[in-house]
């Protein structure tokens, strides 16, 4: 059997979907036992219940819009790293992206191209072990580092409500203005995406939303279509 | 118990519940590569593996520290153990949990946003996971019937719209801050040769240090 088949092979292995599902099970272990602690808050503190239903709501809809573009990405991965290895990665830490950069970064260590004919099982180990160690980088660190986090933060906003409510605001505003950034350099497709995802949602929430606040729950997903329909237009037209 | 008691068992019980299942996670994804090696045989020299972690951690290492720490006044404490162990942080758990800060009217740094962006992002969760365990049975099928322009718009602009309303949601509560949030990043990646995660710390605390002078001078309140 050639390389390829055979690396094809291996990484499809039936047996690795267990292997693989014991890191996504412990990723849907942790996500309960969050749920039961805000359960168990909500009555301490005795919160309406609804809100915390409303906000897994929130979740679970507002979700589903990036979770379409996942699971496209998902299928491409599947074709250069296995189904049982793009389940786990893209269950876990680590987007398409940063996970095939890992691997091709694998591969070239080794001497081979990702899914060429030298491409070995022994490089396909190496492409794994990259993953895996790339991955455990924000694992440990989160792992170890996050109480020293809130710390930080509690340093930072001084006790200081007001202050920390326009922190978080400017923290989130930094790392999105670092994220769109990204995008509108990409091209006029991507900054049109940008530019009409965010006009689009401010309108929602401002207008339709400020009279039936029910909608607000699916404002991302709208804002989302309609950023899109506006790049994809623009990609039809040129 | 008073709001104060409540939040600092809340943290407890949250690092209890974070910290060993992101580290546990950091080591159980090893085991497929373990078997594979060990099934067929086929270790590579440590030299090569070391290679590879060397390129790798040179183009993500920065990122395992400047992510945590630029996420986590949106994530909050249970929500940073969350999103950095199931991924899809800036396109899919803070998008989520802030909307829902939002719907539910709660203030950041309370219990009820802890527990509110929690169970946002556990929902998130849950999506997520659909998403990819149908990929894997139903995605080839799928992905042969949809036009071709809705694969392409979905690859290429999904993440860029979900950004950009995300973004937008944020700038109409602090328009003046959102100005040099955005402009930033677009003169550093225009006029520097930042790495990407000098150019993350730059925005962030930049933007922080703008709206700490702006608070200060009375401009955001």
């Amino acid at each position: 059997m050639d390389n390829i088949s055979l690396v094809s092979k291996v990484s499809n292995s039936p047996i690795l979907w267990l292997l693989c599902g014991i890191t996504v099970g412990l990723s849907v272990i942790q996500a309960i036992l969050y749920m039961r602690q805000c359960n168990k808050t909500t009555a301490q503190i005795s919160l309406d219940p609804s809100i915390p239903k409303k906000a897994f709501r929130v979740g679970l809809i507002s979700a589903i819009g990036p979770a379409m573009g996942v699971f496209i990405v998902m299928v491409g991965l599947m074709a250069s790293i296995g189904g049982p290895m793009s389940w786990l990665r893209l269950s876990i830490i680590g987007a398409a992206a940063t996970e095939l950069s890992a691997a091709n970064m694998g591969a070239e260590a080794c001497g081979a191209a990702l899914g060429s004919q030298d491409y070995t099982l022994m490089c396909l180990a190496v492409s794994w072990f990259g993953m895996a160690l790339n991955g455990a980088g924000w694992l440990l660190f989160t792992g170890v580092a996050t109480p020293s986090l809130d710390k930080l933060r509690t340093k930072i906003s001084g006790g200081d409500m007001t202050w920390l409510v326009i922190l978080s605001g400017a923290c989130s505003l930094g790392i999105f203005g670092y994220l769109n950034a990204g995008e509108i350099m990409k091209g006029t497709g991507n900054t049109i995406a940008v530019v009409a995802g965010a006009i689009s949602m401010v309108l929602l929430m401002n207008t339709i939303c400020k009279k039936y606040p029910k909608l607000k729950e699916y404002s991302l997903g709208f804002a989302m279509i309609i950023g899109m329909f506006f790049s994809v237009l623009f990609d039809q037209i040129i | 118990m008073n709001e104060k008691e409540v939040l600092a068992q809340w943290k407890k019980s949250s690092i209890r519940i974070g910290s060993p299942t992101n580290i546990l996670a950091a080591l159980t994804a090893f085991i497929p590569v373990l078997w594979l090696c060990t099934k067929y045989d086929c270790w590579p020299p440590l030299s090569t593996v070391l290679t590879a972690w060397g390129l790798i951690a040179a183009s993500f290492g920065a990122f395992y520290v400047v992510e945590p720490i630029s996420y986590y006044a949106s994530l909050g404490l249970s929500g940073t153990y969350l999103g950095f162990l199931s991924g899809n942080i800036g396109n899919m758990r803070v998008p989520c949990a802030s909307l829902a800060l939002d719907v539910t009217e709660s203030q950041p740094g309370t219990i009820r946003a802890e527990i509110v962006s929690t169970m946002a992002i556990c929902g998130s969760i849950i999506t997520n996971l659909i998403a990819t365990t149908s990929a894997v049975i139903i995605g080839g099928a799928v992905l042969s019937v949809l036009p071709a322009f809705i694969v392409d718009g979905l690859t290429k602009y999904a993440s860029a719209a979900i950004f950009g309303a995300t973004f937008g949601n944020f700038a109409t509560k602090y328009p003046s801050i959102a100005i040099f949030a955005i402009a930033i990043p677009i003169l550093l990646k225009l006029f520097t040769g930042f790495s990407a995660a000098l150019v993350i710390i730059c925005t962030v605390f930049g933007t922080l240090l703008i709206a700490r002078a702006m608070y200060k001078k009375g401009i955001v309140k």
